[in-house]
């Protein structure tokens, strides 16, 4: 699974809470960026982020003067952070149950930030679509393939159709699985045990 | 008063909404955009908008397969629209008030498409801020409240 760290923008630019508004306008117009992070008081000061959105919705739907006005004032601090280890999937669930469209990547320090647009344009959920929780959900259909077996039989058709689910879900995990390791249980067994018999290698 | 058509971007790019997900993220990566206009099927049909929020919010992060999904299950239709002739103050208050992030321009046919990005990148709000009053006043230039006293 692709990691926010894989698909972020390292290209990151910060402001002080203390600036006005149309300072940071300024900034964003001459990096092209759609947000700004604000810079942190201390070490144990949280993250906040300043985006167009709040700009347009808080200041330019008012007419408020952006000279006037300041980036503590319509700032969100603290803001949601995303680990880089996170799984694109996951920041792309964790987007839409929070309702953000970008986030800063966060290890220690200030990494990078990641977008919705990042997510469409550099991960590749088009390719190969991930289905979270896969684990869970095989354990859901093989307690659902158990009961219908208990009830119609174990030769009906609704008890072989619940199991070919149960299969299906468990050759997508597989599938997900190998990209982590390649190794099989039997060649880590056989490295442990070179001598055993299973481990006999037949050569012509 | 700056007006929706002055900042408005003309190029617009439209889909039909049977296409699937994959195609409309294919559109939106070759020409760079961050929403797609969803084709009328009839001049009497509403436009609908279909925007990378939604394609992130409900294809990605559910992990559903673009290549198997369709536009007009996650299109916003029909989609708030806005006049040329809108200033761009009411732009940005239309947009906080619904929540949205962009639309169509539409007078008759789908003349751009106007978002957050352009009041920021393009509108005059930082050197001319108008309140309320001001906007009032501008449309009203008769009213009593308007009056200038030399």
């Amino acid at each position: 699974m692709l990691t926010a760290r894989d698909i972020m923008t390292a290209e990151v630019a910060t402001i002080t809470g203390s600036a006005t508004v149309a300072e940071a306008v300024k900034v964003m117009k001459e990096k092209g960026l759609r947000a700004l992070i604000v810079e942190r008081r201390s070490d144990s000061d949280p993250y906040g982020i300043v985006t167009e959105t709040d700009i347009v919705y808080k200041v330019a739907a008012f007419g408020h003067d952006p000279k006037q006005m300041r980036v503590y004032e319509i700032m969100t601090k603290p803001c949601v952070v995303v680990n880089p280890d996170l799984g694109v999937e996951y920041v792309a669930r964790l987007f839409a149950n929070t309702r953000i469209r970008r986030a800063p990547v966060i290890e220690g320090k200030l990494l990078g930030i990641v977008s919705i647009s990042d997510i469409l344009k550099k991960s590749d959920f088009v390719e190969k679509p991930k289905q979270l929780y896969i684990e869970d959900r095989i354990e859901v259909a093989l307690e659902e393939a158990r009961a219908i077996c208990a009830e119609k039989g174990a030769t009906s058709p609704e008890c072989a159709a619940a199991w070919d689910e149960v299969e299906e879900l468990q050759a997508a995990a597989a599938d997900k699985r190998r990209e982590k390791k390649k190794v099989s249980s039997l060649e880590a067994y056989c490295a442990e045990n070179p001598d055993a018999l299973e481990c006999r290698i037949y050569e012509d | 008063m700056m007006q929706a058509r002055e900042i408005m971007t003309k190029s617009v790019v439209t889909i039909s909404g049977s296409a699937t997900v994959a195609e409309a993220v294919k559109r939106m990566k070759e020409k760079g955009l961050r929403a797609l206009i969803v084709e009328r099927r009839s001049d009497s049909d509403p436009y609908g908008i279909v925007t990378e929020t939604d394609i992130v919010y409900k294809v990605a992060a559910f992990g559903h397969d673009p290549k198997q999904m369709r536009v007009y299950e996650i299109m916003t239709k029909p989609c708030v629209v806005v006049n040329p002739n809108l200033g761009v103050e009411y732009v940005a208050r239309l947009f906080a008030t619904t929540r949205i992030r962009r639309a169509p321009v539409v007078q008759r046919e789908l003349l751009g498409i106007i978002s957050t990005s352009d009041i920021l990148n393009k509108s005059d709000f930082v050197d001319k801020p108008k309140s309320e009053f001001e906007l009032y006043c501008e449309e009203n230039p008769s009213a009593l409240e308007a009056r200038i006293y030399d």
